[in-house]
């Protein structure tokens, strides 16, 4: 394992690398789309946001969570806003699911998640479909929920991984 | 019951209004951002325009860097293969070059007649300037087909500009800003374009299906018939977002779900420049109209000319290739003919010979028979039942073995 100097340069970096994997990802689309797998997509800021809320992490800054929102609907194509709401409503269930939460389960966290993120595509479709008359296939939309509830788990492991290297 | 509403009223009001010990906001306030943003944006306020202006330009220039490391990797492998497929598509693409070559004059002449025309028809020429634009951002999100092209309103970019790969049309501006433009691709579900199709010139509306292939909407039942697997689809200008006759895609012949999709020409995930078609007006004044029609008809005039003269140059050097073949071709065909009189004249030698010979051995036959049947067949003078020996009756019956009839 590596070990970090605390005040260190490069260990100020990593205990920020959930915001830049964050915004990296928005840049960058990170979400296998290239790999021309038919219908496959996951969006990895829902996991990424939702994870780093629920365990209150220090440096997972709201403002910089809407801040990539907007920049994700500039690189994406979406009207200004829309996504900066999804990820804030992320962390607001997230921070209320950390709130009501006694003993942490990984499988009840994995639940919750399909449910926000269910809740949050819905809400996305609508405004999108309903104020801005974009025309959308919902069947992507539902194999990308499906995706990314299923990567959350894989993804948890290694966020798990990495908070602990940080306690170490 | 009390208690446990009081614990979800807690949770909700820690959730939305409790800010940690970090957070410069609240969860709430950035929610009411938002909202205003998404609200504000629907609108086409100066203001909010601008600042969406510049937050786009400062986003793309970034997404364009921190896309560099993955654009490195799909760069590699799609150079890996084509490197394995190079000398196939080298031979394929030099049969396909002489091809163009010689459809290239005829399509010159009748671009500039087309020109010609419309000058005539319209009162302006359209001048077409085709600049080259990078794609600086080509992410392909699953719901939305765009990319982002380096080229914006400072070079006279506007929104509906069409954009190209090579000749093949793959979509049009539909955001511009100061130095960079978004391009709606023909794959997404948003993008309509009125097409003719031939054979049959029948008129239709393709629209993206969200993934690599346009689908067919909008057209009459009984079209639908004539429409073949080999059929071309290319703009038909309908509506004038698009110009006519620019190649589109061809015909994939209806799919599991009775749907004709559209092949098209390019591949909108491998597109690194584009051609974005900048048109100019340039208006004929009445006054000088005259003057300006027979200079614009003049020089139309000469670049016709030219390429017929280019045209007629091609035809000579063929005709006089030709005309050497044909001679070549005579000489072999007398060279021939005076073969085929000698071998006439063996055979007959040879057909002749053969006769003779079939004669004589018809001969030796008879006379080997003539020594054992001839008593048979020989006249006896008091029971006359043979023939006189000569006659041709006397032959029958020697070559019959004996038998006086048959």
């Amino acid at each position: 394992m590596i070990r970090f100097q605390k005040k260190n340069l490069l260990y100020k970096i990593y205990t920020w690398l959930p915001i830049l994997a964050l915004f990296i990802s928005v840049f960058n689309e990170f979400d296998f789309n290239y790999l021309n797998i038919d219908y496959f997509s996951f969006n990895f800021p829902f996991i990424l946001i939702f994870y780093f809320a629920l365990k209150a992490y220090q440096r997972f800054d709201y403002f910089l969570v809407f801040l990539a929102g907007l920049f994700n609907d500039t690189v994406v194509g979406l009207p200004l806003g829309i996504s900066s709401m999804s990820y804030i409503l992320i962390c607001i269930f997230a921070t209320y699911l950390r709130n009501i939460t006694i003993s942490p389960n990984l499988i009840k966290d994995w639940f919750y998640f399909l449910f926000i993120i269910s809740l949050i595509n819905s809400i996305n479709f609508s405004v999108l479909f309903l104020f801005f008359s974009y025309e959308l296939d919902i069947t992507l939309f539902i194999v990308n929920n499906f995706f990314t509830f299923l990567f959350y788990i894989i993804f948890s492991i290694f966020f798990k991984r990495y908070l602990k290297s940080l306690d170490d | 019951m009390a208690e446990s509403r009081d614990d979800f009223i807690i949770a909700i009001r820690s959730a939305f209004l409790n800010k940690s010990t970090k957070q410069k906001f609240s969860l709430l306030t950035l929610v009411f951002f938002s909202i205003v943003i998404i609200i504000l944006s629907s609108f086409n306020f100066k203001a909010i325009t601008v600042t969406k202006s510049v937050i786009k330009e400062i986003v793309y220039r970034s997404s364009f860097i921190v896309s560099i490391p993955e654009n490195l990797i799909k760069s590699s492998y799609v150079n890996l293969n084509e490197y394995t497929n190079f000398y196939k598509e080298y031979k394929q693409t030099k049969e396909e070059l002489d091809q163009l070559k010689s459809e290239n004059i005829s399509t010159k002449i009748i671009k500039s007649e087309n020109e010609e025309l419309k000058s005539l028809i319209d009162g302006y020429t359209i001048t077409s300037n085709k600049i080259l634009a990078k794609v600086i951002v080509d992410h392909e999100s699953p719901f939305l087909r765009s990319i982002i092209i380096n080229k914006g309103s400072k070079e006279k970019i506007k929104i509906g500009t069409n954009i190209y790969d090579r000749s093949y049309l793959v979509g049009r501006v539909i955001e511009v800003n100061y130095t960079n433009s978004r391009v709606l691709l023909l794959t997404d579900l948003n993008s309509n374009i009125p097409v003719s199709i031939t054979p049959g010139n029948v008129q239709a509306i393709v629209v993206g299906n969200g993934d690599k292939k346009g689908e067919i909407k909008y057209i009459k039942n009984d079209l639908i018939n004539k429409i073949d697997g080999q059929g071309i689809a290319y703009t038909s200008g309908t509506g004038s977002i698009f110009k006519s006759g620019i190649p589109v895609g061809t015909i994939d012949l209806k799919d599991e779900n009775e749907k004709i999709l559209i092949n098209f020409y390019s591949d909108f995930s491998q597109l690194k420049y584009v051609f974005a078609e900048i048109d100019e007006l340039i208006p004929t004044p009445v006054e000088t109209k005259a003057n300006d029609q027979t200079q614009v008809s003049s020089n139309t005039e000469q670049i016709k000319l030219d390429l017929i003269s280019d045209e007629l140059q091609i035809l000579e050097d063929s005709n006089t290739k030709f005309l050497e073949e044909n001679k070549e071709l005579n000489t072999l065909t007398n060279d021939l003919t005076k073969q085929i009189e000698i071998l006439k004249s063996e055979n007959e030698y040879q057909k002749s010979v053969i006769q003779q010979h079939n004669l004589d051995q018809e001969e030796l036959e008879f006379l080997r028979l003539n020594l054992i049947y001839s008593s048979r067949c020989q006249s006896k003078k008091l029971f006359s039942t043979g023939f006189q020996v000569g006659t041709e009756e006397y032959k029958r019956c020697i070559m019959r073995k004996g038998k006086i009839s048959d």
